[in-house]
């Protein structure tokens, strides 16, 4: 079963990803700022990330810039946000995104995006 | 697979002062290439009202985390008019981190923060919106209730009025059940907002 890491402040959010991924067979986990995030990642491997931009303690993007200079296996990110500006989309690619969605994200955007990162996409 | 920090944590206690410590001695420390001697400066600087605008001018610049959090404590502990409207500029700002750090900050600010939240709440830019509502997350102010009922009430960005959802179910009443209802009537083709509203009316039957 493949494992993902919802990383959001609002527990209302965590809760709506995690009835569509559970409900689409997937094992999820979860945390409320990027700190617990990143601690989470060093402790056990994820095949997927998806993450707020906006976090107290540490952001999404600061999330995954220190994400991406660890020396563990680096799993594909889904950037989801309220923010639909092109600079936010450019951020969060330099950040170390693979994918930006914004918010509110209907269920079946979130699947096809969570099924190409994942590479369960089918031709 | 050690942790790799970017910015400095030593804790302050372990610091030293080692300029005097009149105001304008310390506006000057502020600029100090060490980010220690800054960062004491801006402890300081709590007891030098006049010197909220240079800390806000030097929040906008400072990249050292450690120092932005003693300007944004030293700020909240001024409250006064510069400061708050300092801390306000933060939210527009293009750093995330600045941005949330600012909000955290004004969180701790009910007094201060509350007469200007109508406008806040009212900004031309939705995303100050949206961090406004961050703000009620944890300000204790009587008024958070209505406000938020005002935001479903009246809001035109969706998204403002769904992060406006998510805290009416955690301090909503009663008060709040119509508004809502009426919201998931508006967004009846959001999933989300169908989902949140049903969770928050749901919390608060339960009460």
């Amino acid at each position: 079963m493949k494992r993902i890491l919802i990383v959001d402040d609002a527990a209302t959010v965590r809760l709506y990803h995690r009835q569509i991924l559970e409900a689409a067979g997937y094992k999820v986990y979860e945390a409320v700022n990027g700190i617990e995030a990143l601690e989470k990642s060093l402790q056990q491997p994820f095949d997927l990330y998806v993450v707020d931009i906006n976090m107290p303690k540490l952001d999404g993007y600061g999330f995954l810039r220190e994400l991406r200079s660890q020396d563990i296996y680096q799993a594909p990110a889904i950037m989801v946000s309220t923010e639909a500006q092109t600079s936010d989309h450019q951020q969060a690619f330099a950040a170390g995104a693979n994918a930006y969605l914004v918010k509110p994200v209907k269920p079946e955007q979130l699947l096809i995006q969570v099924k190409l990162m994942i590479g369960e996409a089918r031709g | 697979m050690a942790l790799i920090k970017t910015q400095t944590h030593q804790p302050i206690a372990h610091d030293e002062r080692k300029q005097a410590r009149d105001c304008n001695s310390l506006l000057l420390e502020l600029e100090n290439d060490n980010p220690m001697a800054r960062r004491w400066a801006a402890r300081d600087l709590a007891d030098c009202p006049a010197a909220s605008a240079a800390l806000v001018s030097r929040l906008q610049l400072e990249d050292d985390v450690s120092v932005r959090e003693v300007i944004l404590t030293t700020l909240t502990v001024m409250g006064n008019e510069v400061a708050v409207v300092g801390l306000v500029n933060c939210l527009r700002s293009e750093k995330v981190a600045l941005r949330n750090e600012a909000i955290e900050a004004m969180k701790q600010l009910p007094d201060e923060v509350a007469p200007i939240m109508r406008g806040l709440l009212a900004d031309a830019d939705p995303d100050v919106r949206i961090f406004a509502v961050n703000i009620l997350e944890s300000l204790r102010h009587p008024e958070v209730e209505s406000w938020l009922i005002s935001v479903i009430d009246h809001d035109p960005e969706l998204n403002v009025c769904a992060t406006a959802v998510d805290l009416l179910g955690e301090v909503g009443s009663s008060a709040s059940r119509e508004p809502l209802l009426r919201l998931k009537a508006r967004y009846t083709q959001v999933p989300y907002i169908q989902f949140a509203t049903d969770l928050a009316l749901k919390r608060i039957s339960d009460g």
